[in-house]
């Protein structure tokens, strides 16, 4: 039985048979019921990712809380603590600036500090991704900045499958894990298991093969990165195309083994130009692999700014298409 | 309730426990800088003797050695942490800012001031929501009651109807700034009282007070499932860490209530729970002492 999904429907689905699977399972956020205290039709999120969650499981169950990232992200790892498995939504990722004490030096330390006598079930669910025009405070991609603090565990899922999938794996994680969806990704639509099986932290996904260059990508950037490939293709340029899913830990051997066949590596990623996810990918397959490549590794970033508003600056600060098949052709003719 | 000589017997070991502590880190036994509780722990026995670990589960700061002591933790696991030995109750991993015993009832101290007020809120939900009538309770100096995480895990605990209790302990110091200097208005119980959350004053200096109010206090918490904050006037009576050598410190006097206590009690029930406490921090830090260096191995 398969049914098709989007993102949003998937991610909402997978929340209702975790909450009905475990007691223990609370969600916390920002207007995720919605209009507490007036009444009216519940909200569910500005997403609609928590939809009907409360008038199912009550709202003890899933709180409303006030704009106070800091307290109610604080909350929700003190409650993984004790025994809560809390699935907490920080509704941008850009705002992780307000309450990153919490996840820098609590949510990420705790087990640790414990000596891994704690289990620490927290999952931080929030956004990434420009190309809205919601400008430069809600459309950063953070997932790079977090997977660089040790004790986190991250995720960016491109599938319906996968974020449901990666949920569930995530609320299992003794270790925090959190979870980046793309806003662009909400509506995209694909197949999906009834009972939406669980997707393994730390493995990625073959989205194409191909003989010629490897691309690693998440989210929007890996959906352009498809196109592009569609493109090459039509010019007899094969390439293979993975989606790691998981940031942190990065499953470098699924990358590694591809451009052992392909000789060539290309990061597109919506992250920072320094010090980024891309960064970090390259850094594995040339520390490991070196031998292997037959041209520099390379990476399609934005430029090192923030995020524009004005369509025509936004569209020209993220890679394109055409910038990733511009990108492969240089690779190609470069030996 | 407790008899103010039990509440002297378990103060005067967690402060001969603490001056143990720092023969140790004189003695170069400490890896890094200790942050001594010494003045607070009439309010911190008072307070604790009122919780039940696991059900009931304590934050508190940076200068917790008494809590995680005052809620039951082993004394000498409590110090080989601190010391970075072998048998410390993270193999080391934490050492004296990072104690963590949740089985205990003490979840964790805080290397970040004010960061384990939002953990409390935490341990409140898990309470509520597991409905044994448990409580957290969350230490904190002045000087993180100039921190937002404070302010608004006050706010949120009055807003989501938490069992939670904050203790702003005063002591008048955020390290070396004096709360009059840092904070604006001097009556920091009103301040809290604005966010519409019950609020009490603990006199730290008056054993007898100390036990009423967190009696109190406590059943208010756990009977109602609602918030309160305790303003308890301690003194600090070490540096900002143990060993600091500097001005300010001669500016700041301070009384000792453990010897108010003391002079309520007859001479020899006092010398005998004295004498008692005193050995048994000797035999914990120096137990501790004896088990030798956390190693990488025995860590990992």
């Amino acid at each position: 039985m398969t049914e098709k999904l989007t993102i949003a429907q998937a991610l909402n689905k997978a929340h209702h048979q975790l909450m009905e699977s475990e007691p223990r399972v609370v969600v916390i956020g920002e207007d995720i019921v919605g209009g507490a205290g007036l009444g009216g039709k519940e909200l569910g999120g500005v997403f609609g990712v928590t939809e009907g969650l409360a008038a199912r499981f009550g709202k003890s169950r899933v709180i409303d809380t006030p704009i106070s990232e800091t307290a109610f992200v604080g909350m929700g790892v003190g409650a993984a603590m004790t025994g809560l498995m809390p699935i907490v939504e920080i509704m941008f990722c850009d705002f992780v600036g307000v309450c990153f004490d919490q996840l820098l030096n609590q949510a990420a330390k705790a087990r640790f500090l414990s000596n891994d006598t704690l289990e620490m079930p927290l999952v931080i669910r929030t956004t990434m991704g420009a190309g809205d025009g919601s400008g430069a405070m809600h459309s950063q991609s953070l997932h790079g900045l977090l997977a660089s603090v040790p004790g986190l565990e991250v995720v960016c899922p491109s599938t319906p499958a996968d974020a449901a999938g990666l949920l569930k794996a995530a609320i299992k994680s003794p270790n925090p894990v959190i979870m980046l969806e793309h806003k662009g990704l909400y509506g995209l639509a694909d197949n999906t298991k009834e009972d939406l099986p669980l997707v393994k932290l730390g493995e990625a996904r073959l989205v194409r093969e191909g003989r010629d260059v490897t691309i690693v990508a998440v989210a929007e950037m890996l959906k352009r990165a498809e196109k592009a490939a569609e493109l090459l293709a039509a010019r007899g340029i094969e390439t293979e195309v993975i989606d790691p899913r998981t940031i942190q830990p990065l499953d470098a051997g699924a990358v590694l083994y591809s451009v052992q066949k392909t000789r060539r590596l290309l990061v597109v990623d919506e992250g920072p130009h320094f010090g980024g996810f891309a960064d970090s990918v390259i850094a594995a397959v040339s520390s490991e692999g070196f031998h292997l490549l037959r041209s520099a590794p390379q990476k399609l970033t934005p430029p090192n700014t923030p995020v524009p508003y004005g369509t025509q600056l936004e569209a020209a600060w993220l890679p394109s298409v055409e910038d990733i098949v511009n990108k492969i052709d240089e690779m190609m003719y470069e030996e | 309730m407790q008899t103010l000589l039990e509440l002297y017997s378990k103060a005067s070991f967690i402060r001969a426990f603490e001056l143990h502590v720092a023969v140790a880190a004189e003695a170069g036994h400490v890896p890094g800088l200790v942050h001594l509780c010494t003045g607070a722990e009439l309010v911190e026995v008072a307070i604790c003797s009122q919780l039940k670990g696991p059900r009931d589960q304590v934050t508190g700061s940076h200068r917790s050695h008494g809590l995680a002591l005052a809620m039951g933790a082993n004394p000498t696991a409590i110090a080989a942490e601190i010391m970075g030995r072998k048998g410390g109750i993270s193999k080391a991993r934490g050492g004296t800012q990072h104690l963590m015993a949740p089985r205990n009832g003490f979840l964790t101290s805080n290397g970040i001031v004010g960061a384990q007020v939002p953990l409390a809120a935490g341990a409140a939900l898990t309470a509520k929501m597991m409905d044994a009538r448990g409580i957290a309770v969350t230490f904190f100096g002045d000087g993180a009651a100039n921190q937002g995480a404070v302010f608004e895990t006050i706010n949120l605990a009055v807003a989501l109807e938490l069992p939670l209790l904050f203790v702003l302990e005063n002591n008048g110091l955020g390290q070396s700034t004096s709360v009059q200097y840092a904070s604006g208005g001097s009556d920091l119980l009103k301040r809290a009282a604005g966010f519409g959350i019950k609020t009490a004053s603990m006199d730290g200096y008056d054993g007898a007070n100390c036990l009423n109010v967190a009696a109190d206090i406590v059943e208010y918490v756990r009977k109602n499932g609602k918030p309160a904050l305790i303003e308890a006037k301690v003194p600090r009576l070490s540096g900002h860490y143990f060993g600091e050598k500097a001005d300010y410190l001669a500016h700041h006097n301070a009384e000792d209530p453990i010897e108010n206590l003391a002079a309520q009690l007859g001479a020899g029930a006092r010398a005998k729970a004295k004498s008692e406490a005193d050995q048994a921090a000797h035999d914990a830090v120096g137990d501790a002492l004896n088990m030798g260096e956390a190693t990488v191995e025995a860590s990992s």
